[in-house]
């Protein structure tokens, strides 16, 4: 199963999109967030 | 969830190797991925490994944060699924990691013994005098003990 592509901003503004990864392994890891 | 400019406080912060997104609204990521917790507005905590072909290789969804699935674990995981597909290792810059500097009002290490000793005390007589929270008076005081039976092997390694 294909996940969905995303882009999303990274810490630094610089746009960070999954399918740039083809070929790597890509850890995703999901947090709540409000550190 | 978190905005970028707070994203870059914490990566600075903790010298992170990889890049923190941010999904504030989490329509992009998070609820595409089926992991937005709507009663709670926040995303569940997960871990998902995406293949060399954008396939989901695995996840592990979990209740809570503590019951993620442990760093050697997952590194274990990972490594076994990049060997299987021959992917090689990508080159990530290290962490720079600086010189601690505490600010004057941080906790000195010697000052944690005495603490956990006070934790555990105060655990135990929370437990005596509120029976309805002897449960989590026990975890505390457990999570105490462990503390000092760690520092006190740590003092006689010298």
């Amino acid at each position: 199963m294909t996940v969905p592509d995303f882009t999303l901003t990274d810490q630094a503004g610089r746009p960070w999109t999954l399918s740039d990864h083809r070929g790597e392994l890509v850890v995703l890891v999901f947090y709540r967030g409000d550190w | 969830m978190d905005e970028p400019s707070t994203n870059a406080a914490l990566v600075e912060k903790l010298t992170l190797p990889f890049p923190v997104l941010s999904d504030p609204d989490g329509e992009r990521a998070i609820r595409p991925f089926d992991l937005w917790h709507g009663e709670k507005g926040v995303a569940r905590p997960a871990l998902v490994v995406v293949g060399p072909e954008g396939e989901e290789l695995m996840r592990q969804v979990g209740g809570e944060f503590s019951d993620r699935m442990s760093e050697p674990e997952l590194v274990d995981r990972v490594r076994a699924l990049a060997e299987e597909r021959e992917v090689e290792p990508v080159d990530q810059p290290p962490p720079t990691v600086e010189e601690p500097d505490p600010s004057d009002g941080a906790f000195p290490e010697d000052a944690m013994t005495p603490y956990f000793k006070g934790v555990k005390f105060a655990a135990i007589a929370l437990g005596m005098r509120a029976p309805q929270a002897k449960q989590e008076a026990e975890a505390l005081r457990d999570e105490a003990e462990r503390y000092l039976e760690a520092a006190s092997r740590r003092e006689q390694r010298g």
